[in-house]
């Protein structure tokens, strides 16, 4: 029963945020050889810098490391299993293309904060489409629109490194896991601009049905978030290293696009 | 005179460009046959292990894990003897076989869309693909380099390359304890179960 309580204080506020980038599509770019004395690189064509990350919180960012850790496998890990045992894999498609349809003011506020007026209109097209024609964003008939199949998803976290705002020590968030100081407020930008949170955090009293809508969609995203936290842990030689390399790279990357 | 240089020019021009783009294309080639088999295999595997056991041959051939090794080691690879640096390879042979292997479920098979391929450096070339897989799209580079014939170098996955990231890891072991704690923590996590 206890437990029960707890699941129902967590979900609702809470979605992890490992690499949530599924759908976004980043267009790779040649890179730039990084500067590397010579005594780095390995070769003429290493370019593989080996500094990438600000962490002087180190010692409490490996703590709350461990304990996420311990939550997502004794108490999110359930959550996910059971998910997937009560539903079908279609149903589960049908949920998320309706959770990342309804996540759409995310996508578009921040493409127009960022200057990326084309790519809002495209957003703004996706939602017609999928809503109308999608069943309310049951189907994503924007893949079959070549020119909408692809647009890149943006976040509040993107458009405040467009802003040119530092992005301060690497944090691991306790539930939440890696992100940066700014990253963080970047997350209460996206969590804000989520149609699916309002009712949660406008009318966040337990006894009527608010807080339905964002505990589903924590819950309809645990199966894909514990499958990619699973990835950059296994094989690795220092999990806490290779999550954080994993974040750092993979921001970089959707931040440039 | 003068317009007999510009066109003489303009071959030139034309035949580096046509050369640089018969590189790439060979590149990709090379690639897309790799993909392909090591698709064919993952798909008629039964389950993870015999996946990995049967996609391996196929990397060992396709891929420079001699590269690979050096690079992720960093610096600290000069000061490794060369039988630690054997070592070390057939470790990290094996690590980066089980994480490509791992990535696919058998039964369920990716489609994959290759884009034009860039040539950032010469002797290598990049060869981006989108990939959707169980209902979502993934960008994946292949970073490929000419090693007596094509071998594919890096994966880049979503921006994240597996290199950079065993690189941040592997180095922090080396200054901890040099080339023995390298090879320790490679032992140690081959020794895990995956």
């Amino acid at each position: 029963m206890k437990t029960a309580h707890l699941y129902r204080f967590l979900l609702p506020a809470l979605s992890l945020l490992l690499v949530d980038c599924s759908s976004t599509e980043a267009t790779p770019t040649a890179k730039p050889a990084a500067k590397l004395t010579a005594s780095e690189a390995t070769d003429s064509l290493d370019d593989y810098a080996v500094v990438e990350a600000s962490d002087p919180l180190e010692g409490l960012n490996r703590a709350t490391f461990k304990l996420n850790d311990g939550i997502y496998n004794y108490l999110f890990r359930p959550v996910a299993k059971g998910y997937e045992l009560v539903t079908p894999k279609p149903m589960r498609q049908g949920i998320d293309n309706v959770y990342e349809n309804a996540k759409f003011p995310v996508r578009f506020v921040n493409s127009g904060l960022q200057g990326k007026f084309k790519r809002a209109g495209q957003e703004a097209q996706k939602f017609g489409v999928n809503t109308f024609a999608g069943f309310g964003g049951l189907i994503k008939q924007s893949d079959r629109i070549p020119s909408l199949a692809e647009v890149p998803a943006e976040d509040t976290a993107q458009t405040l490194a467009k802003w040119r705002i530092g992005k301060g020590p690497y944090l691991v968030l306790p539930v939440l896991g890696p992100s940066t100081v700014r990253d963080a407020v970047g997350l209460a930008g996206d969590y804000a601009l989520n149609p699916v949170n309002w009712g949660f955090a406008l009318r966040g009293d337990a006894d009527d049905f608010a807080w339905i809508p964002s505990t589903g969609n924590t819950v309809r995203q645990l199966p894909t978030q514990l499958s990619k936290y699973d990835e950059a842990k296994a094989n690795s030689v220092d999990p806490y290293l290779s999550v954080r390399s994993t974040y750092f790279q993979n921001r970089k990357a959707v931040e440039e696009d | 005179m003068n317009r007999h240089y510009i066109t003489a020019l303009l071959f030139v021009l034309v035949a580096l460009v046509g050369q640089a783009a018969e590189f790439t294309a060979d590149a990709e080639k090379y690639l897309r046959s790799t993909v392909d088999e090591v698709l064919s295999v993952a798909d008629r595997a039964s389950d993870r292990h015999t996946l990995a056991d049967k996609v391996r041959p196929i990397l060992l051939r396709r891929v420079s894990f001699d590269a690979m090794t050096r690079r992720a080691v960093g610096p600290g690879w000069r000061q490794f003897t060369p039988d630690q640096q054997k070592k070390a390879t057939q470790l990290f042979a094996t690590l980066v076989i089980r994480t490509y292997s791992n990535k696919f479920t058998p039964g369920e098979k990716p489609v994959v869309s290759y884009k034009a391929a860039l040539s950032p450096a010469s002797g290598r070339v990049d060869v981006p693909t989108g990939l959707v897989y169980k209902g979502s799209r993934y960008s994946v580079t292949y970073r490929m380099e000419q090693e007596g014939g094509w071998k594919i170098t890096d994966v880049v996955i979503e921006g994240v390359s597996m290199i950079a990231n065993y690189r941040t890891q592997l180095d922090a072991q080396f200054k901890k304890g040099g080339a023995h704690a390298v090879l320790t923590s490679l032992e140690q996590s081959v020794s895990h179960p995956s």
